[in-house]
């Protein structure tokens, strides 16, 4: 199908992600993609199909499953003049290349006076949906406090577009992470080619007793739970970060502001969760306000279904948190 | 005989599907194994093929077009002289089978 600036398609998620990669490898002659299936089998949530045809081999790798050896080899490529995305299919093992990541992708700038940028996107696929402990981590948190690591999460089709767009024109390293629970939703797509600054939250929901402050999938689970207060005159504002680093706070304090209730809410654990950063910046800013935050219970995410929900925040537990929230006022 | 062709289902995390391609046109007949229809999901391309003699007789939901899991797709037949009815609902469901690629 022809671009048609000004008109929008609904595509999945999938095809949002590989659109913006596709137009990126057309435009730049240096940009390669690597990672595990991301080749002819065209991504492990088909996020990359057709591209391996388009691009051939040496420009869409697959590797072999060493996360390491794949982030260092994205980092020295990027270093070296190329624009390179590495795909790791589970966030949880980003673990094993933290090091070229953290010690080498995030300080080449600093270390070499900004001689040398790594134009490097890591795109991580986060969250919980039936593949047990090691499988089903949020672990973005542990990323954000990275200084020369910027760290985006989409939850919709337009932004998994928009962010991807504006990650593969960075000129730093880029850590993009989406959600094993998007795959599977679509949405409208406009097909002018367009990038979603980082740094910028969206207000996907407004309201006026209460601030849901979230991201990536959790978007969802808060514009489900709100519907839900709905029902009994609870009217929820959501704001979806989008960005986590850099943060937008002055769109969540003017939310605050506005509601003087914050409830964070994340799929990972709250213990030094980017709820805990919010919490404490927004103080900071707007003095006391009524402030929750919810997360992962502290316990890890079970192979058992029935487990995997217990631990995981859902709509009826974020509607309970926003009534405790409001009732403490 | 006309029976609907539905888009088939359950698909596990999904209410609703794209139309990627119909290889044929009303009036087109297929064989058993045919390929009738490909349909785009969130991670696979889904093949319909025709498990008996059908003939396409109206096409319901144009490639690029979605359609939710259960409804239907389109009208085919046994044969092509059949008069095609206005509405697939009140029809008996083909049984077409398909498969992920």
């Amino acid at each position: 199908m022809s671009a048609d600036p000004g008109r929008t398609r609904r595509v999945f998620f999938r095809e949002a992600i590989c659109r913006a990669v596709g137009e990126t490898l057309d435009a730049e002659p240096n940009a390669i993609v690597m990672g595990q299936d991301v080749g002819a089998f065209g991504g492990s949530y088909k996020e990359f199909y057709g591209l391996f045809e388009r691009f051939g081999p040496a420009r869409v790798r697959d590797t072999p499953v060493a996360e390491a050896a794949m982030v260092g080899l994205g980092v020295g490529a990027a270093a070296a003049g190329l624009r390179t995305l590495v795909s790791i299919t589970y966030m949880d093992f980003v673990l094993l290349a933290l090091d070229p990541l953290v010690n080498y992708a995030a300080k080449a700038r600093f270390k070499t006076g900004g001689q040398i940028r790594v134009p490097m996107v890591v795109k991580l696929t986060a969250g919980a949906k039936g593949q047990g402990v090691a499988h089903s981590q949020s672990l973005e948190s542990w990323l954000v406090s990275v200084p020369g690591l910027r760290v985006v999460a989409p939850s919709n089709v337009a932004d998994a577009y928009g962010l991807m767009r504006s990650a593969l024109q960075a000129d730093g390293p880029v850590v993009y992470v989406d959600h094993k629970r998007l795959f599977p939703t679509s949405g409208a797509l406009d097909d002018s080619v367009h990038e979603v600054p980082f740094g910028l939250a969206a207000v996907c929901r407004p309201g006026r007793h209460a601030s849901i402050v979230t991201h990536s999938y959790m978007v969802c689970v808060a514009l489900a739970a709100c519907d839900q207060l709905a029902v009994s005159g609870i009217d929820c504002e959501v704001i979806d970060l989008r960005s986590l680093a850099p943060l937008d706070l002055a769109t969540v304090c003017t939310s605050v502001s506005k509601t003087g209730a914050l409830l964070t809410l994340e799929e990972g654990q709250v213990v030094c969760g980017i709820g805990a950063e919010i919490a404490c910046q927004v103080q900071a800013r707007l003095g006391p306000v009524r402030v929750m935050r919810l997360g992962a219970v502290p316990a890890p995410v079970s192979s058992n279904p029935v487990l995997e929900a217990a631990t995981l925040p859902n709509a009826a537990r974020v509607a309970d948190a926003v009534r405790r929230l409001l009732m403490e006022g | 005989m006309l029976y609907k062709l539905l888009l088939p289902g359950p698909i596990v995390d999904l209410s609703e599907v794209r139309v990627l391609e119909w290889h044929g046109s009303p009036g087109t007949q297929f064989n058993p194994g045919d390929l009738v229809v490909e349909l785009d999901t969130h991670k696979a391309v889904v093949e319909m093929r025709a498990s008996s003699k059908t003939v396409l007789r109206k096409i319901l939901v144009e490639a690029g077009e979605w359609q939710r899991v259960g409804e239907p797709l389109a009208i085919v037949s046994d044969s092509a002289d059949e008069p095609v009815p206005e509405r697939a609902e009140d029809l008996p469901q083909s049984s077409a089978t398909y498969e992920m690629v």
